[in-house]
């Protein structure tokens, strides 16, 4: 199992980075990059071009496949030749990018460009010439690979590279645990978790979800000293169904008695995701979405249409925030016109051809109007069959997921923690 | 390009040479960055060589790992250089550091330079059994990156024994590496036709790699897994041992783990007898396949596409999950159709009512391409189950009263189908499909509708009205729908004669003077030999029952889906094709498909190996100089794909087929095994392709036509076939 390497693209499709290729000829790629940019010009939609794209002939030995993915403007290559799980490609493209985020922040071409010597150093030790991914984990990949920070900078303009490695190097990998370094000690040992749900739902006419999900992370930001053996216990765990973990979780014991049994990465990390379903009596195991969108009027006309649009909260103690209404409005969309609720905003974007409607904060029980109506050059425009919803909801999660308990055993002190609920919410909603 | 003998006297390379021998070290630095740079956008740098060289010496890491990424890239071409550097390499194998240590292991594996090879030996012996681990994982892939430049040399130096003892290292990184080293060369011998296996996984190998499974990083964790799918278990306990170790690994927050894992259990589950353990087995298996689902839309559709293949063997263990497959406004196409798929695959009568209403709404979309598909669902939904054909139907009428053409031209081709299913149910829509026959202008369209008219002709008053419209303007149609006129009009001739005799008089005039195609020409002279020799024989033929179609459970051939589902990640079970017809790595083909055939194989595995070798076959057809003696059997392969098809349900079929011998797995080895009992047939490789493409058309139920090419078509050209 292993991909043949990595090419970074620009918004424009030229290769901005790309790892060494170094077992195929200097054409292979080429041939892949053309490939891709080939598709897309040609997909009416540049969503649409298949993700595994089929390559004939790029190398000398026959046909290859080309895996691709998009992350803001760039584009994340990864040809595969041979019979290789696609998935596997996807994962490390996906590991990639975390990692770039981890040292760098935001990825941008700009960024990429100018810490070209990490990124090539990354490159070489996340991914063998022969395309086996290697060190993945950013806890390891710290001890080799210095990230981009002010203390080398001033280092490198004082002239005394030498000292810009850190003394642990000496000892890298010397950790047991694969994914914790080893020695790490804090002055206050805390651990924080972040649960963040989103609920996924689509929403028919009469305003009964058609079908409404809620997936569920557990982040974890671990400041703790030594090797901390952590025993975690949730309340309402039975309600999440198809968990998946870290590694460091010990599978044995979640499927034993539902707790979390781990030791920690340091820093940031994903502990669990989850499919949160209620136990309840409806045999749907459906979430209610916490708004209502009345849609009072909604005419097509010749050359236009008129709406006119109402959004109630169903929540009682919390604000929706953030809440985003789209609707792409057809082809040939020329404008729109629209009076909104106060502390409301709304435009139409000429490019996506999509009317936005904007609720910094949706109190309690409220409710915020749109009426307004477009204009368009077709004849009878078709604009598109649901509205997109999106909204956001702070200390709040769907499942109700609590800490019970956390114990720790291995080391002699007593953490903080602490927990933060989040919801995200996206919406489709027919009319 | 600049030779490195002259180094350039202006330009931005003579820059870079001065600073990359300035006495400043930072200079030195800055100017190895630069240089990186332009290689990195495909400026030649290589004639910095020597200069860049010179900074191999350093204390600064960063520095050196520069300067071997430039080597790395340039030792191809400038090897006689290369061993400049090879004293640094050996002496940093040395180095106190371990980084320093595995970056050289590695960089000498990558240079890929003949001469540097034979100083790598050494110091990889050494870097193998390293203190560090982290030394130790590099020096395992090194071994299988020199094993692909000199095999000799990594047998000379027993390397691969040294890893194979390495599988019990204590490191369960350095485990996950030396299997995927082990792999890789297994993968290199076999392709060079090695007979030895390299990597041969005893009872004792699988132990330490189950227990490495649950330690080491998720690509290890892939690594083994792809071992153990390859792993034959000598008897069920084991297998089932194999199943119960790997199930935890469906919960890894990796999807290709999930997905390798989902293989190794699909693999040995074929040796768990018991049917209880089984279903558990399914029932863990449902549950992470679906939060894949939760993953971007590259994710989504690998998961998908193998979540279909999954479905086609085991069609219960979404049952109840259809919901989670409803499609969202801005879901990308591809991943739309697949969806589509899965929930036809999944519909049932529990849940005909949801599926429905979602496909309605789907219909009145934007997206025309995607609109077509969900009608052609509602079709299959009412061929699928036969109590919601009513409600389909209904859905249908609604949608050919919104009057937009595409939908209508759709659901009218969807009708046909309908009718041919339930035949003289649905009359009462006639009516309002005849009413839309101006709005049609797609051939298959018209086709459908024409055909429907034909078939209840004696219903519709005004039959002959209508096809006469057809008539008139039949030499401007194109070829399908002549053909189906054609055929309409004589089946109205031989239910209603009176007032249609003009009519099929002018067609088949039309048809046998002005038409320039030989099917439709061909068809017209038949029927007019029928209608004139013998009006009953042609009413036996013109309007036999027809035999009744049914949505085919499984897109791929039963066999081929076997392997498929036991190559579930790759590519192979994404494409739905098996790896041989798209990816040749080297020879890999017909010939050491052959091979891996000769073995004597379980009943079901050597169907699977037939099927794929016929596929492989048509594959390398264009290549005649293959086909010496051994082609000559491929040439028989099409007929072995019948066989095997029909023998996954009854093996009595295939001795009909085969010959006399009572054993199965004797008649299979008849069938192309040895030349001499059969006659040598020239190769036949777009039969072989043929029977692939269509695997509905070997077994007696017809599938649901989607191409332009309607089933009465079929049906009565059949007939007539059979008559003379």
């Amino acid at each position: 199992m292993a991909i043949d390497g990595l090419i970074i693209l620009d918004a424009t499709g030229r290769p901005i980075i790309q790892s060494g290729f170094r077992s195929s000829t200097a054409a292979y790629p080429l041939l892949h990059i053309d490939a891709l940019n080939h598709a897309i010009a040609k997909s009416p939609r540049p969503d649409d071009v298949d993700p595994v794209l089929y390559v004939s002939g790029a190398s000398t030995e026959g046909s290859s496949a080309c895996c691709h993915v998009k992350y803001g403007e760039l584009r994340f290559l990864s040809p595969v030749s041979g019979d290789v799980d696609p998935l596997y490609a996807f994962a490390f493209l996906q590991t990639f990018v975390d990692i770039l985020h981890e040292y760098f922040g935001s990825i941008s071409a700009d960024t990429l460009k100018d810490n070209f010597d990490v990124v090539y150093q990354l490159l070489e030790e996340t991914l063998d010439a022969g395309g086996h991914p290697l060190t993945t984990s950013p806890n390891a990949l710290r001890d080799i690979v210095l990230p981009p920070s002010l203390l080398t900078k001033v280092l490198s303009v004082a002239g005394v590279s030498g000292l810009a490695s850190p003394s642990a190097n000496s000892h890298p990998f010397a950790s047991p645990i694969p994914w914790r370094k080893a020695g790490v000690r804090y002055n206050n040992n805390e651990i924080y978790f972040d649960v963040v749900e989103a609920l996924e739902a689509i929403v028919n006419k009469n305003g009964t979800p058609a079908v409404s999900t809620v997936w569920g992370r557990v982040d974890c930001n671990c400041k703790l000293s030594g090797t901390p053996d952590l025993l975690l216990t949730l309340s309402n765990s039975h309600n999440l169904n198809d968990a998946s973990f870290h590694p460091c979780v010990r599978l044995q014991r979640w499927g034993r008695d539902r707790t979390l049994s781990f030791v920690p990465p340091d820093g940031h990390f994903k502990l669990m995701e989850y499919r949160y379903a209620p136990a309840s009596t409806t045999s749907q195991h459906q979430v209610s979405v916490p708004f209502a969108l009345r849609v009072a009027t909604m005419n097509i006309d010749e050359n236009g249409g008129t709406f006119d649009l109402a959004l109630t909260s169903r929540l009682t103690t919390r604000p929706l925030e953030n809440v985003y209404i789209d609707l792409f409005l057809g082809e040939g969309a020329s404008g729109a016109s629209c009076v909104v609720s106060h502390n409301a905003s709304w435009n139409f974007d000429p490019k996506s051809l999509n009317l936005h409607w904007g609720i910094k904060s949706l109190p309690p029980s409220s409710t915020f109007s749109l009426r307004g109506s477009f204009t368009s050059s077709m004849k009878t425009p078709r604009p598109a069959r649901a509205f997109r919803i999106r909204f956001e909801i702070i200390q709040h999660s769907f499942s109700a997921l609590k800490i019970e308990q956390l114990k720790l055993t291995g080391e002699m002190y007593k953490p903080y923690k602490g927990m933060r609920g989040k919801s995200t919410g996206d919406v489709e909603w027919r009319w | 390009m600049s030779s490195f003998r002259a180094p350039p006297r202006k330009g931005e390379n003579f820059e870079l040479s001065a600073d990359l021998n300035s006495e400043y070290r930072e200079k030195r630095k800055d100017a190895i960055k630069k240089v990186i740079a332009n290689m990195t956008v495909g400026k030649d740098v290589s004639g910095l060589f020597p200069d860049v060289l010179k900074n191999m010496q350093t204390d600064d890491l960063e520095q050196k790992k520069l300067v071997y990424l430039y080597l790395m890239n340039y030792a191809k071409t400038q090897p006689e250089l290369v061993i400049l550097a090879v004293n640094t390499f050996v002496k940093d194998t040395d180095d106190s550091n371990p980084l320093v240590r595995a970056l050289a292991i590695r960089t000498m594996g990558c240079l890929r330079a003949e001469k540097i090879i034979d100083y790598l030996c050494d110091p990889l012996q050494k870097c193998l059994r390293d203190d560090n681990p982290y030394v130790r994982k590099t020096a395992a892939l090194c071994v299988a990156k020199l094993y692909d430049l000199k095999p000799e040399l990594v047998v000379e130096n027993g390397f691969v024994e040294t890893l194979q003892e390495m599988i019990a290292d204590s490191n369960p990184m350095v485990v996950a590496n030396t299997v995927a080293a082990l792999t890789d060369i297994h993968i290199a011998a076999v392709a060079a036709g090695s007979s030895q296996e390299v990597f041969v996984i005893t009872p004792t190998i699988l132990n330490k790699l189950l227990v490495a499974l649950n330690e080491c990083s998720e690509w290890g964790r892939v690594e083994i897994l792809t071992a153990l799918a390859r792993y034959e278990s000598p008897d069920d306990r084991e297998s089932e041992h194999i199943c119960e170790r790997v199930v935890p690994q469906l919960q890894h927050a990796n999807a290709s783990v999930v997905l390798g894992a989902v293989k190794v259990i699909m693999i040995h589950m074929r040796n768990v007898h018991s049917e209880n353990l089984t279903k558990q087995f399914i029932r863990k298996m449902a549950p992470p396949l679906v939060t894949l689902l939760s993953n971007p839309p590259e994710v989504q559709w690998v998961a998908l596409r193998n979540i279909n293949l999954l479905l086609q063997k085991r069609h219960d263990i979404l049952s109840n999950e259809m919901r989670v497959f409803f499609c969202k406004y801005n879901d990308p196409l591809y991943v739309k159709v697949e969806k589509l798929d899965i929930m036809v695959r999944l519909a049932g009568e529990n849940n005909v009512d949801a599926l429905l209403s979602e496909l309605k709404e789907y219909a009145s979309e934007v997206d025309v391409d995607f609109v077509r598909r969900s009608i052609k669902a509602i079709g299959q939904t009412a061929i699928k189950i036969d109590e919601a054909a009513e409600r389909c139907v209904n859905v249908l009428l609604e949608l050919i009263n919104t009057r937009v053409s595409y939908v209508v031209q759709e659901a009218v081709v969807v009708m046909k189908d309908i009718f041919r299913k339930y035949p003289s149910t649905y009359e009462g829509v006639i009516p309002t499909l005849c009413a839309n026959l101006d709005e049609l202008d797609e051939p298959e369209a018209k086709a459908s509708l024409i055909w429907i008219i034909g078939e209840y002709a004696n219903k519709i008053d005004n039959a002959d009205e209508l096809l006469g419209i057809f008539v008139d303007t039949f030499t401007e149609e194109s070829y399908p729908v002549q053909l189906q006129t054609l055929t309409a009009v004589v089946k109205l001739y031989l239910q209603k004669p009176e007032g249609s005799q003009g009519l099929v008089q002018s067609i088949l005039n039309t048809a046998t003077k002005d038409c320039d195609s030989p099917d439709v020409r061909d068809r017209a002279y038949i029927y007019w030999r029928l209608l004139s020799t013998d009006p009953g024989a042609a009413k036996a033929v013109v309007l036999s029952h027809r035999p009744p179609i049914s949505l085919p459970r499984t897109t791929v051939a039963p066999a081929l889906l076997e392997e498929l589902l036991s190559e579930i990640p790759t590519l192979a079970s994404v494409y739905h094709k098996p790896a041989e017809t798209f990816v040749g790595r080297g020879r890999i083909g017909v010939d050491s498909v052959q091979q891996r055939n000769s073995s004597e194989l379980p009943d079901d595995r050597s169907a699977t190996q037939k099927a794929l070798q016929t596929v492989a076959a048509g594959r390398q057809a264009e290549n005649l100089l293959d086909f010496d003696d051994v082609s000559a059997e491929d040439g028989q392969q099409p007929s072995g794909l019948a066989a095997t098809t029909v023998l996954a349900s009854t093996p009595a079929a295939a001795n009909l087929l085969s010959g006399t011998s009572s054993n199965p797995l004797d008649d299979l080895v008849s069938i192309f095994g040895s030349v001499s009992m059969t006659p040598v047939q020239p190769p036949q490789p777009a039969n072989a392709l043929g029977g692939f493409g269509s695997p509905v058309a070997t077994s007696p139920p017809v599938g649901l036509p989607a191409a332009a090419s309607p089933p009465v078509q079929q049906a009565s050209s059949n007939d007539l076939l059979g008559l003379f």
